[in-house]
């Protein structure tokens, strides 16, 4: 990655909560409506699903006027520079990094098993149509790999999602005094916040890791678990070789033992 | 003279524990694609990934049916424990010497009650875990998360205990395995690896 990593810079306090992003890529992706019921919020649809890759979350907070004052934030996949949907995949393709960084994936190699669901640090994959399989934020790949920005980042009227080389958009968010989400963890993410709030009041992890028991799923039991499979296997042979087994003596000679009696 | 053997295991009982042994193979084989990318070529043996999570699946009911039916059928005799018990756990069966020692085992000696313990709890644990990875949306995501961590967990563990138990049921201690294939053990067996079972029903 590195030097050809692409990705987004989002700025929250640029976001005026238009959700032309959303519409702009459904309309790329082909991807069909959702039904949806009014909660009493002008947030819509209230989730993720396998047919919305990314949506505006509408945060509501005081203002310390007795009104409200809203925060948007653009949620989506973020392209984990550690990712751990493809830790934790067990179909070789199904999710894959590109030549950008992207973390994309082929429908058609998904076995369904819906482990990415869990190892998501951010509760993204989603599972959908009769197939079940996975769908989730690809960055327009395909557009991206044409030389042209994803479609939500084409749309975006106030430059709140800003697409283009991930150590550039870092750079200059940094020179600009920004704080920022997701620079370092997990390798860095792809998509990178400049918040103008806390992460919590986002429904962000403060520090974003991979989940602890995913982490001692791969990393301690699944190799521990092969040392065990062969140490088994080892200890058996070795015990035949040097303890022996307990051999029955010849029934026409002397018995097997001689209590009980 | 009486015959040269005793029965030792029912028809039923053969039965029931080859079909764990089966269903439990069919889960091994099924899920080592899913365990790690290492062996992702297992899932060639049921037409691709799906297929093994299919086979997974039902392999698993039988599985968690047969394996707790087998448990609770001799729920008794494996949980109680006696001194000739205790003297079996303190010198480890006798395994880790050449010399030769005797122990006054009942029907399961303490070896065989533990591990017998173990494949029940290990039952239970892989298949309420299983229940949460079948249907990952339909739960919360920690004990999702959790379920693979404890079914991964318990996996490894039953696949160390049951080549133990092949080793001791084989050829580490001849004789053994033809109760479990025709039903009935040599007198000689019986009254050398279970002398009080033997007294019961032998003699």
């Amino acid at each position: 990655m590195g030097d050809t990593r692409v990705g987004f810079l989002i700025d929250t306090s640029r976001c005026i909560g238009c959700r032309s992003c959303q519409v702009a890529c459904k309309q790329w992706n082909k991807l069909t409506v959702d039904e949806t019921r009014n909660e009493g919020t002008f947030e819509n649809p209230r989730d993720l699903t396998s047919q919305l890759y990314n949506r505006i979350r509408f945060v509501e907070g005081d203002d310390g006027k007795g009104g409200v004052k809203w925060s948007f934030f653009n949620e989506r996949c973020l392209h984990c520079g550690e990712a751990g949907c493809m830790k934790v995949c067990p179909a070789p393709g199904a999710l894959y990094r590109t030549h950008e960084g992207i973390v994309g994936y082929n429908a058609e190699k998904c076995i369904s098993c819906k482990y990415c669901v869990s190892a998501c640090p951010f509760n993204v994959p989603r599972y959908g149509g009769k197939e079940e399989k996975v769908s989730k934020c690809h960055l327009c790949l395909d557009r991206v790999q044409g030389g042209i920005a994803p479609a939500c980042a084409k749309a975006c009227p106030t430059e709140t999602l800003k697409f283009g080389r991930r150590d550039d958009l870092v750079a200059k968010a940094k020179a600009a005094k920004k704080e920022l989400y997701g620079e370092n963890d997990l390798n860095g993410l792809g998509v990178v916040y400049a918040l103008d709030a806390p992460p919590e009041s986002y429904g962000l992890p403060k520090k974003p890791s991979i989940p602890m028991s995913i982490f001692l799923w791969k990393d301690v039991v699944k190799p521990l678990g092969i040392l065990g499979f062969w140490g088994s296997i080892g200890a058996m042979l070795l015990h035949y070789v040097t303890v022996g087994p307990k051999k029955l003596e010849d029934e026409n000679g002397t018995q097997g033992g001689d209590h009980g009696k | 003279m009486a015959s040269r053997y005793v029965e030792r295991f029912s028809a039923k009982e053969r039965v029931l524990h080859w079909f764990v042994t089966i269903a439990f193979f069919i889960l091994v084989f099924s899920g080592l694609g899913l365990y790690s990318r290492l062996f992702t070529g297992w899932f060639d043996l049921f037409g691709g990934g799906k297929g093994a999570i299919l086979f997974h699946k039902i392999a698993g009911l039988l599985f968690f049916a047969s394996s707790l039916l087998l448990f609770l059928s001799h729920r008794k005799e494996i949980t109680t424990f006696d001194e000739d018990d205790r003297d079996w756990v303190t010198k480890r069966g006798g395994y880790l010497s050449r010399e030769e020692e005797h122990f006054n085992s009942g029907k399961f000696n303490a070896g065989q009650k533990l591990f017998g313990i173990f494949i029940g709890a290990a039952t239970v644990a892989l298949g309420v875990s299983g229940v949460f990875i079948w249907a990952p949306t339909a739960f919360p995501r920690l004990i999702v998360q959790f379920s693979l961590l404890l079914h991964g967990l318990t996996f490894v563990l039953a696949v160390m205990f049951v080549i133990v138990h092949i080793y001791l049921a084989t050829i580490g201690n001849p004789g053994t395995l033809e109760g479990m294939l025709y039903g009935h053990v040599r007198r000689i067996w019986a009254r050398k690896h279970h002398p009080k079972w033997y007294r019961e029903v032998g003699e």
